[in-house]
């Protein structure tokens, strides 16, 4: 038994109560705002309040006796980051953070964490107090505030603006020289000797497939329906185009309570252009979906595929070379959301995301307009 | 002369000099076709349309002065009679689409076989 002197320090400050309230036990259940719940010392969950499962979706019989890190995303839990939690909680007694958590359907809320550590009178580790809040709607209504928040719509409407540049110049300068190149040898093969058929043909073959391949990159540098008709009709439109090309079957979902800002859907454009081309190259699926739905004051999309299911080291992956994969979720982060995927082997993948929407006529637009 | 009144008449209108020079070529490699005027921009394409009344003109769709849109639905209405192949770069949908308003029967993508270009003037000019 450690004498007073070699008590935990915190042990007096955070105590379990011997007997617990039984106002204070049905304060704690019925508080809907906060997830309030137990840790037994090795991390695994034992009590679960009507917060907890508002906020994360878990009803008490779905999630007691687990591990806390089913709340992590697979990023953070790669790093460690619930076990150095816990021991963070034990030495200084509490740990507080805010970072992306998870819900039992996958998606992610931004989270602000208290984790305390709960010694008994002995100092002995009982286990952890863990406090929640769902801090997703202040984020987003913070960022669209926020330095950072404008810099990114400028950013992505200036690489935008870059990238049709570029691809308008293609169009109308590389891809017209090559075509009248093209049509002039076809005329010049018309006219030569029949000894020199077959290597004008395969001139011609040549300038043709550097005109398709021409054609391919301005289309994926600027998708030309976005800023005409609206993200689901360019989405379609790409989508048609992907599947038709790899032989797949496709649907798209769209269930938006309204139309996304310019930046936003560009966002999500790019990264369902950069998910579908993941599919077609790689997936060896024989149909894909997406859908568009509003969540969390934002839009939670989801690519799914019924392929081979992408590799589970995909996570975290500057290491793997996968830019496909980092240019995704840095384009989701960078807009204040997250990215994530999920691969099963013969399963197919789920690529799925969510970008924050802030409200028409928010402040953000009262405050800089233009 | 009586020869050439006799042959099919096309008016070209691009604003890329390589693609106006060459179109040119292709079709005057056609013994009954007969190239009568070549323009660099919708209102170029519009005037000489109404000058020369020619029974097919090949119109791109990016242009100076409105574009093959304006230039289309001008030319259809100044000569009824002159049909329309858009030859362009862009083949999204949108683009298609409005063509087809503006009065456009034939759509082909550049960079398809000439011969395809002349047969699709040669379809439309016999379809009147």
């Amino acid at each position: 038994m450690p004498d007073a002197d070699q008590e935990h320090p915190f042990h007096r400050q955070v105590r379990a109560p011997d007997r617990p309230e039984t106002d204070l036990e049905l304060l704690v259940q019925s508080v809907i705002d906060y997830s309030i719940f137990m840790l037994d010392p090795g991390g695994r969950i034992v009590s679960w309040n009507a917060g907890a499962q508002r906020i994360k979706g878990y009803a008490s019989e779905d999630i007691i006796g687990k591990h806390f890190s089913v709340f992590y995303p697979p990023e953070d839990i790669a790093a460690g980051k619930p076990d150095w939690e816990l021991e963070v909680a034990v030495t200084d007694g509490r740990l507080e953070d805010e970072g992306w958590r998870l819900r039992k359907d996958g998606t992610r809320f931004w989270a602000n964490v208290v984790i305390t550590a709960l010694f008994d009178g002995t100092g002995r580790l009982r286990g952890f107090g863990k406090v929640t809040r769902d801090m997703t709607e202040r984020r987003t209504a913070e960022r669209t505030l926020d330095e950072r928040g404008k810099l990114l719509n400028h950013l992505i409407r200036a690489q935008e603006a870059e990238r049709r540049r570029i691809a308008w110049d293609v169009h109308d300068d590389t891809i017209q020289s090559m075509v009248a190149v093209g049509m002039r040898i076809q005329l010049m093969a018309g006219r030569l000797p029949d000894e020199h058929a077959a290597a004008m043909s395969r001139l011609n073959d040549a300038v043709s497939a550097t005109i398709g391949r021409l054609r391919h990159l301005t289309f994926r540098m600027h998708p030309p329906e976005i800023d005409r008709a609206g993200l689901s009709e360019a989405l379609s439109d790409y989508l048609a185009q992907v599947a038709s090309e790899a032989g797949l079957t496709w649907e798209l979902r769209h269930d938006l309570d309204r139309e996304p800002s310019p930046e936003a859907a560009i966002t999500i454009f790019r990264v369902c252009q950069e998910a579908l081309t993941n599919v077609r190259k790689h997936a060896k699926a024989t149909s894909v979906t997406v859908s568009l739905s509003s969540a969390d004051h934002g839009v939670l999309v989801r690519v799914i595929d019924d392929g081979t299911g992408a590799d589970p080291s995909y996570h975290g992956s500057a290491r793997h070379g996968h830019f496909g994969l980092i240019e995704m979720r840095e384009r989701a982060e960078l807009a204040g959301g997250w990215w994530n995927i999920e691969g099963r082997s013969g399963e197919g993948t789920i690529v799925q995301f969510w970008l924050p929407m802030p409200p028409v006529g928010g402040p953000a637009e009262r405050y800089f307009p233009g | 002369m009586n020869v050439s009144s006799a042959r099919l008449k096309v008016l070209i209108g691009d604003d890329e000099p390589m693609i106006r020079d060459v179109v040119r070529e292709v079709l005057e490699a056609e013994p009954d076709f007969d190239v009568v005027a070549v323009a660099g921009d919708a209102e170029e394409a519009i005037r000489l349309a109404e000058r020369h009344r020619p029974a097919v003109a090949i119109l791109d769709v990016r242009m100076p002065c409105g574009g093959g849109v304006r230039a289309a639905r001008e030319i259809r209405r100044r000569s009824p009679r002159t049909r329309i192949v858009a030859f362009s770069a862009h083949g999204d949908p949108g683009v298609v689409e409005e063509m087809r308003r503006a009065g456009v029967t034939e759509y082909l993508l550049k960079g398809v076989p000439n011969d395809d270009l002349v047969a699709a003037v040669r379809r439309l000019a016999a379809a009147d």
